[in-house]
């Protein structure tokens, strides 16, 4: 697979803030990505500097194997930012129109079908639109471009369950008829773990995890039982998090359990169960809070 | 089949399993296609690679074969395969699960045995 976006040691500092430190991503062509973090980890300022908005202090960025120079406008990309309030008093089909001839791939049939399907009329200006709306014109032009690099910073802001929902479901259709690399942010975790195939953890500017979600979902694990037989069981297992509730531990671990080990843990009175997402990124955050 | 996949195992091979189950209860018949990764991704909302993956293990079983530009079919003989494979960890995912809680709960053999003899009757 064919790397189509991809960061080294990038830096971003404002006078004595860090908001960025040596960052390495990679990105391959085809995939769904979600770039996680708390608010505030630096997600915008990331997605800002993989667009070209804003130039790193430090490191580089390579679209399509090119590096990207102060000033370029990548070539393929679709970045729709989290405020799309650039021009309040146009009209959503003059924001279409003003977007379309930058996406070689733009579908005008598609455009119309999206704003159909999230019940967005052309016809009032973006102003006049509640936040979920407005977040909806900037997912349609992210979907409508089909660019083979598409990025969308928190896409369900604002959003009801329904209209998320109806998001993934086109996101998902759009994606299995015409493969392209997106990158989504958000912090509704659970919801996209599903939906992405790899994942990248930022906090406080730095990485905190990259895998792919299968390997999430086989190394996540709440794993419980009387302390003695717990410390036992997981001696050499990578743990998280482990709380104790007198004569019960639970512990989050990140690590493989093989079959036999679930056996074993049956006799000796130790539940292991799956770990959301959600509660894989807490424990990290807050162990790497604790060492700070 | 299921409405949502458990925590804990990768979902590909939750969707291998649900294939399986199909074969198993005669929803897919041996030489019969099944869904294509695309339903499975828009049913069950999850990425298509995911999807994929989850068809390509049960190709590498040869419990599915691939027809070019029409789908995936299930392979003659898949069924005996899955009974067989599945008949061999019957024993660590049920019985020995079923042998702990009796003893927990104090019942012997026996109690066991007449429990599983009076179902059958019923």
């Amino acid at each position: 697979m064919a790397i189509v976006l991809e960061s080294k040691k990038l830096v971003k500092t404002y006078g004595n803030l860090h908001a960025i430190r040596n960052v390495d991503l990679l990105f391959k062509d085809n995939i769904i990505y979600g770039l996680l973090g708390p608010n505030g980890a630096g997600k915008t300022t990331l997605m800002d500097m993989l667009s070209g908005g804003l130039f790193p202090s430090d490191g580089t960025i390579k679209v399509q194997e090119e590096v990207l120079k102060k000033g370029d406008t990548p070539k393929g990309m679709c970045y729709v930012r989290e405020k799309n309030i650039h021009f309040p008093r146009l009209k959503v089909s003059e924001i279409l129109r003003v977007a379309s001839p930058f996406y070689e791939n733009w579908d005008w049939a598609f455009t119309k079908e999206l704003l159909q399907l999230f019940d967005v009329n052309p016809n009032k200006k973006i102003s006049q639109l509640s936040r979920g709306a407005q977040s909806l014109v900037g997912n349609i032009i992210g979907l409508a471009s089909r660019a083979p690099i598409t990025l969308f910073d928190e896409p369900v802001l604002g959003l009801d369950v329904i209209m998320r929902e109806q998001f993934y479901n086109v996101l998902l259709r759009d994606y299995a008829d015409h493969p392209r690399t997106i990158i989504l942010s958000t912090h509704l975790l659970d919801e996209i773990s599903k939906i992405v195939e790899e994942i990248y953890i930022l906090h406080t500017g730095s990485i905190l995890l990259n895998e792919s979600m299968e390997v999430i979902r086989s190394k996540a694990h709440i794993v419980s039982g009387k302390p003695a037989a717990l410390k036992d069981f997981l001696s050499n297992k990578n743990i998280l998090n482990i709380e104790n509730y007198g004569n019960i531990e639970v512990a989050s671990v990140f690590d493989e359990i093989s079959d036999t080990e679930k056996r074993d843990s049956q006799k000796l009175d130790i539940s292991i169960a799956g770990m959301s997402l959600q509660k894989l990124f807490t424990d990290l955050v807050e162990g790497v809070r604790k060492h700070d | 089949m299921k409405a949502s996949f458990d925590e804990g195992q990768p979902i590909f091979q939750q969707i291998a399993e649900m294939i399986e189950d199909g074969i198993l209860n005669g929803t897919y018949e041996e030489d019969g296609q099944i869904m294509s990764t695309t339903q499975f991704s828009n049913v069950y909302h999850i990425n298509p690679a995911t999807a994929v993956k989850g068809i390509n293990l049960l190709v590498d079983n040869e419990i599915l074969y691939k027809k070019r530009g029409l789908g995936m079919f299930v392979a003659p003989g898949a069924k005996a395969k899955i009974l067989s494979k599945r008949r061999k960890t019957f024993y660590h995912d049920y019985v020995m699960k079923l042998l702990i809680e009796a003893d927990k709960i104090h019942l012997t053999t026996e109690d066991i045995i007449d429990m599983i003899n009076n179902g059958l009757k019923e």
